[in-house]
């Protein structure tokens, strides 16, 4: 089932046949997708489709080969600052405090001291850190980092929130904690969430819609309305539509991930 | 006193994460204080056996110097001595650490410096800084900057080196999250770059001070201004052989204070590095 447009409001983002080109590697082809501004969209796929690729050029952080991001009639070519991404590997400076790392997007953005001593106590409570302030990350456990990670990106209030496997590398019973913990922080500020991830059931919990991206060059081969109501909590992952979503999603992927597993990694 | 585990999984139990790990010294026990004593006790007796059955009567021995050991350093010959050492070590490491910094710096993050220099920053390391010594007295005279020269020689190559490593060694993804939040290029360079650089460059100047008195005292040696060394050759040629050896022990003394200071400063700024191995 293929809606290109979302039927959440407007759309925040506008991608339109965007490629990206490594040299002679293709990674991505004749992506058209838009993001509207209170959805969250799962993006899926086999390893190396280049999913996480995308979403670092929904940031800026990567120019694309062919075609355009907009966001608000503007074209994104560098990091923006209404994007705050969320990466795998929490990204925390191990010389910060969890304070000074939640702080940190503001104090680039040039916020002053008092503004920042006021705000971030927020959202270090928002995220459930409490009482570590003052630790350093690598005092806290995989869990509690990404906490922070998350804190950090909430602080500077953006529009969009940019997922990059942000469980993928924590342990699955926190993971399965932190899925829930973000779907209510999320929900309290609804804002644009793409959320790429490995795990089916992940997509399909978090998100309203499922884009699916296959195929070497990979390109978007389906988008999935998901239709599971909100809030998400426990007694959706029991429904049965549920179950119905993460086969659909799964058939869909298949050929690919079982492709996928028997490539060898450069 | 254990350390304690302190790693802490669950979210806001308990009130402030415990404080980082205890600094070696004081978590050595009372046996390892008793070891290193009779060590000491085992290497002073040797040695007074060893000369008094085997070397001729003036060479030192412990029963000789220990007497005039606290005499000699605190006399005032002594004291003026080794603050001269001392002053032209501390002047030279300040200048080294800051050019040493900035050379690896830009050693390290901008290629068009790295191809420039490294060949020239290894092969100067490497080269023996008593080589350097004669040119530098034409160059500069029998003169305290000389002496300042050869310290800032010996101590800028390992600072350099070190910052170097560290500089290139800047794990990407700390960029990433950079450039992701839109930091500055002065964020990225100081806040970044220099920071996860801070451990290599300690490490790099515990090399660099230990080099830099000796090349404090080489320069001594050979341009007898004043300072620890001349205090030495002085003491030796006159046959003052306690004295000079009483200095000798003061430099190894400072030597070992100030590795202890390095690894303080490791662990009280940067309780962060390596905190995973301290971690036993």
């Amino acid at each position: 089932m293929d809606s290109p447009v979302s039927p959440v409001e407007a759309p925040r983002i506008t991608v339109s046949g965007v490629g990206k080109t490594y040299g002679t590697l293709e990674v991505f082809r004749d992506i058209d997708l838009t993001f509207g501004e209170r959805e969250c969209v799962a993006v899926v796929g086999p390893s190396g489709c280049g999913k996480t690729t995308f979403l670092r050029c929904l940031d800026g952080l990567i120019p694309v080969t062919t075609g355009s991001i907009s966001v608000a009639g503007k074209e994104i070519t560098e990091p923006w600052p209404g994007a705050a991404m969320v990466f795998q590997h929490f990204g925390l400076f191990p010389w910060k405090t969890v304070f000074s790392n939640v702080a940190y997007g503001l104090k680039l953005a040039g916020v002053s001291k008092a503004e920042i001593r006021q705000k971030v106590p927020h959202f270090i409570n928002l995220v459930g850190l409490t009482g570590f302030e003052n630790a350093y990350p690598y005092q806290l456990s995989g869990g509690m980092q990404q906490r922070c990670g998350l804190a950090r990106a909430l602080a500077i209030e953006p529009d969009v929130l940019l997922m990059d496997e942000p469980f993928g590398a924590i342990d699955a019973q926190t993971r399965e904690i932190l899925q829930f913990e973000l779907l209510r922080i999320w929900s309290l500020r609804p804002t644009t969430m793409v959320f790429v991830t490995h795990s089916i059931d992940e997509a399909v919990l978090m998100g309203d819609r499922v884009v699916v991206m296959k195929g070497r060059p990979s390109t978007v081969t389906e988008i999935i309305d998901v239709g599971l109501p909100r809030p998400r909590t426990r007694e959706t992952l029991a429904l049965p539509r549920f179950a119905e979503m993460r086969e659909h999603v799964w058939s869909t992927l298949m050929d690919e991930a079982k492709k996928a597993e028997f490539v060898l990694e450069k | 006193m254990s350390t304690q585990d302190i790693r802490v999984t669950a979210p806001a139990r308990s009130g402030a994460p415990a404080p980082p790990a205890v600094p070696h010294w004081r978590r050595m026990t009372r046996s390892a204080w008793f070891a290193k004593a009779v060590g000491g006790i085992a290497i002073l007796l040797a040695w007074e056996l060893l000369v008094r059955w085997l070397a001729p009567n003036y060479v030192a021995k412990p029963s000789n110097i220990l007497p005039v050991f606290i005499p000699t350093l605190t006399s005032e010959a002594m004291l003026e001595q080794a603050w001269a050492t001392l002053w032209a070590v501390i002047q030279g490491l300040a200048i080294s650490i800051v050019a040493g910094v900035v050379l690896g710096l830009a050693m390290g993050r901008v290629k068009f410096f790295d191809r420039l220099l490294r060949i020239y920053v290894t092969g100067l390391y490497a080269m023996p800084m008593t080589a350097i010594l004669p040119l530098l007295t034409i160059w500069l005279g029998y003169s305290s900057g000389a002496r300042l020269a050869t310290v800032i020689f010996a101590s800028i190559f390992p600072i350099a080196m070190s910052v170097c490593d560290g500089a290139r060694s800047v794990p990407h993804e700390y960029l990433e999250v950079a450039r992701s939040y839109r930091a500055r290029w002065h964020h990225i360079w100081l806040g970044i770059t220099l920071a996860s650089s801070l451990p290599y460059l300690f490490a790099g100047m515990k090399l660099a001070v230990g080099r830099a008195l000796i090349g404090a005292v080489v320069a001594e040696f050979f341009i007898s201004i004043d300072g620890l060394g001349f205090y030495i050759l002085f003491n030796t040629r006159t046959f003052h052989h306690n004295a000079a050896f009483v200095a000798v022990i003061l430099l190894a003394g400072f030597a070992v204070a100030v590795d202890w200071v390095m690894d303080w400063g490791t662990l009280k700024f940067l309780p962060w590095y390596r905190a995973a191995e301290r971690r036993q």
